[in-house]
């Protein structure tokens, strides 16, 4: 006894023939023992029969396309079956099994759902809320307004769970798990990394006076974000992980491209950069105060580049 | 509806050169000879009453002008129109004529681009050669071809400022180019709280009358038409006629006046603005900053007088702010047109004492942000003036503590793409020793040496104290 299983284009069985003859004839036309609705396939295409020695052996039988194993691209004209090889005649693919073909054994079923994810997911998520309303109380110098508060905290609240509603369909359709609440850990994580990192960087921009933090926030976001696609492109399945990174990396260096770009064009029409000299609390700076001459020393030295500017901007244009 | 008639904040001037945008200021020009019945000004107390007079001054002041009165008009040189137009004068009789600096700045500028026509009053046609330019005073000296031809004399009394405020003055151009035009109005006296010398006449200037003459009754010139104040009534300015005696005399004591090739005057330009810059940030360097109280600290003020200064207060705005914000501002009237998209030069000292009401620290730092962000003013577009801004932002401390507060200091500067040696800065200061009260500080200059750009701000944060 033997089983045929024919295989959908996702390797998913999609029909199993139970075949209990030695000799079993594959292909499209109705004398067949399994009939193939495959144009490419022939009227009789294959022959599995079993020799003495117990083995199977498949033996094309004059097909003009010709049959293949394990994507290989040599067409084969007999060869022993092992039943986990991948078999292609035309556009069908095949599995054959022998009754003692071995399986695994059985996953061990988890007692109970795991309630540490969900506890995880809510701290995250009430965090990640809780430090955009406080950061929208701490800039708030106008008239407090409840709505100044709801309208983006429900902004983001909404958009995240649209996110995480569009990569459980997309798990749900080619992994067969929609892994909502993983989703929606990874693009929790990644949220409050990019809260997380907002703040460090306007505070390094008071702190230590470093602004470039705040200038160069879009590469931080930008890798987040990679991030949290990659994270959630390994959920749909483990396979060809290289391949999803290379496109994630791909955006990546697409979506910092176009806007370093964008920017640098901005400040080309503009002159202006679009660095916000941020203030905080006095007691929050960490760097000693200079004294005047050291400030005045590097103000000097901003000189030589505001003429290297001239000199560049239009060469070969005579001065006034 | 009515317009109040209090002076806020400084109103810019309007310069009388006309152009194809009556919204453009321009100068102005000569008469053509049409006898106009009007007041004989003898006194200012007779000539309401004097309009029907006949032989009025200004009839017999008119009738002496239009061979020496012109319209100088800037061309397109391709297209053979007017783009722009302004008035001048004759000031000597081998054909050397008086205009502003921005009725020919196009053709001074892009010479191959422009080029400069007169009309006489009297019909005579020409063209025009451009010799001088005094950017400072915005004058220019030009020529036309023409011999033994009469010409406007300086006034005297003028000259040596002696003329008496409330005198009657006659001033001529071309305005909006619809004819030479002859109006009547008063001298009175120089401007306060300018740095560049400026006759304040009360007088009807319109566009198109730039550059043209202002004479006293005698017909001898005591100024040059330049500009007016928008949102003012009748409010005028002339250059003073010395200025101009001074480009003349000028010209004639150099012989390379004869034979001027554009490009020189182009560098000629760019000289005479740094020059005049450096010499304007010496005597505020000299003037040196007082120091006067803000709240609970001292802050530098210009002293010269050239400084025009007002505050402000958001204490009765709606709603009730949440930090109170009392401000002093002092700028100077000191910028000078170099082309018509080009008005550099206004210094601009501001401080802001800000307390919060019921702002928390954060809060209160925030707010501190918004106002205290660089701003570099530009006096035309970045892309053809300019070069990109530069920054640079550290806490400093200016002298010994506890007299000098730590301060937030952010600096921001960008040059001139066509004058070496001039750039615009803008520099601001915060408070950093209180957390719910602080100063803010600025100090914006325009067209300025970087050395003297450093030498001030470095005064300027020593001058920002805790009164004791």
């Amino acid at each position: 006894m033997m089983w045929i299983e024919i295989l959908s284009r996702q390797r998913e069985v999609a029909a199993r023939f139970r075949i209990t003859a030695s000799e079993v004839r594959i292909g499209r036309g109705y004398d067949n023992d399994v009939v193939i609705d495959d144009p490419y396939v022939a009227a009789q295409h294959l022959r599995v029969v079993r020799r003495d020695d117990g083995s199977l052996v498949a033996e094309d039988v004059g097909s003009a396309n010709g049959t293949f194993i394990d994507g290989s691209k040599i067409g084969l004209s007999d060869f022993v079956v092992d039943g986990k090889q991948l078999i292609r005649i035309g556009q069908t693919y095949l599995r054959i099994r022998d009754v003692n073909h071995a399986v695994e054994r059985e996953l061990i079923a988890p007692p109970e759902r795991h309630v540490l994810p969900i506890i995880l997911a809510l701290v995250i998520g009430v965090s990640v809320l809780a430090i955009d309303a406080l950061k929208i109380w701490l800039t708030q110098t106008s008239e407090p307004r409840a709505s100044t508060y709801f309208t983006p905290l429900l902004t983001v609240a909404g958009t995240l769970l649209v996110w995480v509603g569009l990569w459980a369909l997309l798990c749900r359709i080619f992994a067969g798990r929609s892994h909502f609440l993983r989703n929606l850990l990874i693009v929790l994580v990644g949220l409050a990394a990019v809260s997380l990192y907002n703040e460090f960087a306007q505070y390094a921009a008071f702190a230590w006076t470093w602004p470039e933090g705040v200038s160069y926030a879009y590469v931080a976001v930008w890798l987040i974000f990679a991030v949290v696609c990659f994270g959630h492109l390994r959920e749909i399945g483990r396979s060809r992980l290289w391949l999803k990174g290379g496109l994630v990396a791909a955006v990546l260096v697409g979506g910092i491209g176009v806007q370093t770009l964008q920017q640098s064009e901005a400040f080309t029409d503009s002159g202006r950069q679009l660095t916000v000299h941020w203030l905080m609390p006095p007691m929050l700076r960490a760097v000693p105060v200079r004294n005047k001459d050291a400030f005045f020393d590097k103000i000097g030295s901003l000189k030589g580049e505001l003429d290297a500017d001239r000199s560049q901007s239009r060469p070969g244009e005579p001065r006034l | 509806m009515l317009q109040p008639l209090r002076a806020l904040a400084m109103q810019p001037c309007v310069y009388l050169r006309g152009g194809r945008d009556l919204q453009r200021l321009f100068v102005g020009a000569l008469v053509r000879a049409i006898g106009l019945s009007l007041l004989i000004a003898a006194s200012a107390s007779d000539t309401a009453s004097a309009a029907q007079g006949e032989g009025s001054v200004a009839e017999r002041i008119y009738a002496a002008a239009p061979p020496r009165l012109l319209q100088i008009r800037t061309l397109v040189a391709d297209a053979g129109r007017q783009t722009s137009n302004g008035s001048g004068f004759l000031v000597s009789a081998d054909g050397l004529a008086i205009t502003n600096y921005h009725v020919v700045s196009q053709a001074a500028l892009e010479p191959d681009t422009y080029r400069l026509e007169y009309t006489a009053a009297d019909g005579g046609q020409g063209k025009v050669t451009l010799l001088r330019v005094d950017l400072p005073n915005d004058l220019a000296l030009v020529r036309i071809d023409k011999k033994g031809v009469p010409f406007f004399a300086f006034n005297q009394a003028a000259l040596e400022d002696k003329l008496a405020k409330g005198e009657r003055l006659y001033s001529m151009g071309n305005p909006l180019d619809l004819g030479f035009t002859i109006i009547e109005g008063t001298y009175n006296g120089l401007t306060d709280h300018t740095y560049t010398d400026r006759i304040h006449f009360s007088g009807a200037l319109n566009p198109g009358m730039s550059g043209g003459p202002a004479v006293t009754a005698d017909g001898n010139v005591i100024g040059v038409n330049v500009a007016t104040r928008r949102g003012g009534q009748l409010i005028s300015f002339l250059v003073p006629a010395r200025f101009a005696a001074d480009l003349l005399q000028r010209a004639s004591e150099d012989a390379r006046s004869s034979d001027v090739k554009p490009s020189d005057i182009k560098s000629d330009v760019g000289r005479q603005l740094v020059a005049w810059r450096s010499g304007l940030y010496k005597s505020l360097g000299e003037a040196d900053f007082r120091s006067d109280a803000l709240g609970p600290y001292r802050v530098p003020a210009a002293q010269a007088r050239w400084f025009n200064c007002w505050a402000s207060t958001n204490a009765v705005d709606t709603p009730k702010p949440r930090a109170s914000v009392n401000s002093t501002e002092c700028s100077s009237d000191t910028s000078v047109f170099v082309a018509s998209d080009l008005n550099i030069g206004a210094i601009n000292i501001n401080h802001s004492l800000v307390k919060t009401v019921d702002l928390n620290q954060f809060q209160f730092a925030t707010y501190l942000v918004r106002i205290s962000q660089p701003r570099l003013s530009v006096g035309g577009p970045f892309k053809k003036w300019y070069t990109p801004e530069r920054c640079h932002e550290d806490f400093v401390q200016a002298g010994a503590a506890p007299q000098h507060p730590p301060l937030h200091v952010v600096w921001c500067a960008q040059a001139y793409r066509q004058f070496e040696g001039l750039y615009d800065v803008s520099l601001i200061a915060v408070t950093q020793d209180q957390s719910l009260e602080a100063l803010v500080s600025r100090l914006n200059m325009q067209a300025v040496g970087y050395d003297d750009a450093v030498a001030l701000g470095k005064r300027f944060l020593e001058a920002v104290q805790v009164a004791k």
